[in-house]
This record gives C-alpha cells, sequence and structure tokens, in this order.
C-alpha cells in the first residue's frame, strides 16, 4: 500500500523532493534547484536556485537562492542527473556578457510568435491567445 | 514544510515578489493566506523593462497573479525554521493529548498528509 503514494495526488512529486532539479516556467526561464516542498497546486519551493540562460555555444547562470514558485507558472520539472551535470557541451561565460543576446533571442522570438498568431487569427480562423502568452 | 506555511514564516522578512508581467516588488510580507494574496509594506516597485520604479507604503498582490516569490535575501535563520517545526510539533502533541483524553473510537490510520515529507 504505501508504494502506491507516488500514483496519488498528493503524492505525486515526492519521489522529487530533495533532488536537485530543473523547472522550466512559462515566461521561459530555466531555474536549476533542489526541491524542497511542495503542494497540491504544485507550488515549489526550490533551493539554490540557480537561473540559466544560453546563447549559441555559450551559457550562463545567476543564483537567485530561496525560491517560492507558484505552480500554475510551471511547464515542467525535470530531476538532474548529478553524474552527467557537468558533461555540458557548451562554455561558460560570464551573465552580464550573455544577458543581451538572451533578452535579444526573447525579443525574436516574440516578434516570430506574435506574427504568427496575427497570420492564424486573421488567415485560418484561429482565436487569439490569452494575454501573456507563454515565453517558452 | 509546505510551500504556503514558509511563506506565512516568512511574515515580516524582506522579499521580492514578480508577477506574470514582469514586474517586481520588493517590500516586507504583511501577511499572507491560502490563495498567495499577498499585503506588503514599504514596496519598490520595479516595471517589466526595469526603467521606471515606485515607492509605495503598501501594497496588496493576489495570488492569481504571482508567478514567483523570490525570497531572496530572506535572512531565514535556521533558528527560525526550528522553531516553527518546534511549534508544528508541540501543536501536533497537543492535539494528540487532547484527542486521547476525549470520549470516541480513533478510527483507522489517516494516509494523507502522514505521506508528505516534512522539512
Amino acid at each position: 500500500m504505501d508504494s502506491l503514494i507516488p500514483f496519488t495526488t498528493s503524492g505525486a512529486l515526492v519521489d522529487c523532493v530533495d533532488r536537485k532539479m530543473l523547472v522550466v516556467l512559462r515566461d521561459g526561464r530555466k531555474l536549476h534547484g533542489v526541491l524542497r516542498s511542495y503542494d497540491q497546486f504544485a507550488n515549489l519551493v526550490l533551493e539554490d536556485t540557480v537561473e540559466r540562460i544560453y546563447h549559441g555555444n555559450a551559457f550562463a547562470e545567476h543564483w537567485h537562492g530561496l525560491f517560492l514558485i507558484r505552480g500554475e507558472n510551471v511547464v515542467l520539472l525535470g530531476e538532474i542527473d548529478l553524474d552527467q551535470e557537468d558533461d555540458i557541451p557548451l562554455r561558460q561565460v560570464d551573465y552580464n556578457v550573455l544577458d543581451p543576446y538572451h533578452k535579444m533571442d526573447i525579443a525574436d522570438r516574440k516578434g516570430r510568435e506574435d506574427f504568427k498568431a496575427r497570420v492564424l487569427y486573421e488567415q485560418k480562423g484561429f482565436c487569439k491567445e490569452g494575454g501573456e502568452g507563454d515565453g517558452y | 514544510m509546505l510551500p504556503l506555511s514558509l511563506l506565512s514564516a516568512a511574515q515580516n522578512k524582506p522579499m521580492l515578489v514578480e508577477l506574470k508581467n514582469g514586474e517586481t516588488f520588493n517590500g516586507h510580507l504583511v501577511n499572507c493566506d491560502n490563495f498567495m494574496n499577498i499585503t506588503l509594506r514599504e514596496v519598490y516597485q520595479t516595471s517589466a523593462d526595469g526603467d521606471r520604479f515606485w515607492k509605495l507604503k503598501e501594497c496588496y498582490i493576489r495570488g492569481s497573479t504571482v508567478t514567483c516569490a523570490q525570497i531572496k535575501y530572506l535572512r531565514v535563520p535556521d533558528t527560525l525554521l526550528d522553531s516553527v517545526k518546534e511549534e508544528q510539533a508541540r501543536a501536533r502533541e497537543a492535539s494528540r493529548s487532547a484527542r486521547g483524553a476525549g470520549p470516541g473510537s480513533r478510527g483507522g490510520p489517516c494516509l494523507y498528509f502522514h505521506a508528505l515529507p516534512r522539512i
């Protein structure tokens, strides 16, 4: 009976607690941190959170500390394999160096999505997305 | 400790709250509720682009608009976390002894929250 707990709604994330996880948020942010706690809405408490941004063959990190994330903003949660964690084929650079490129990427992507949404709305009869859209 | 319990335990601590539209609010937590609605005081509000700033004495933020409450510089003394855990343990002891003393049957074991890990 005890082994069925991971299949219940309240015990769904019990196997992820105290593990290093990757959290992708709806605004496109990728956060790495140790999952400390969760609740029925998938609100998460993430400790030692690091935000990572990518551009080309480089990546950068920014330490954020203790995070309480509202569950509805989470796209996915993935466990990080600590053995493979450091085998990254990209080179690490300073956050301030990569940030402008990252913001440029986001703006480009947003432009493309907006254009796509407009075409779908005007020509194909799709309805408009609800407000904030999804940055990921 | 459940996420909302952590938030309640952070009352009077400084924190940063980011909204879904990207605006950030830096202030001290006055109160919060189960819907994650929060009130902050001595708040510095920053627009999403980071170019405009406001200072607010108090503000109320509806839970549904929050992305993440980034408890950045929460000086969580481990003593605070321990004292909250102690309180919870004491409360549990108190209710357990009260139930034991009272009449009525005890029923079967309850699986729900005993299954959740406590930190």
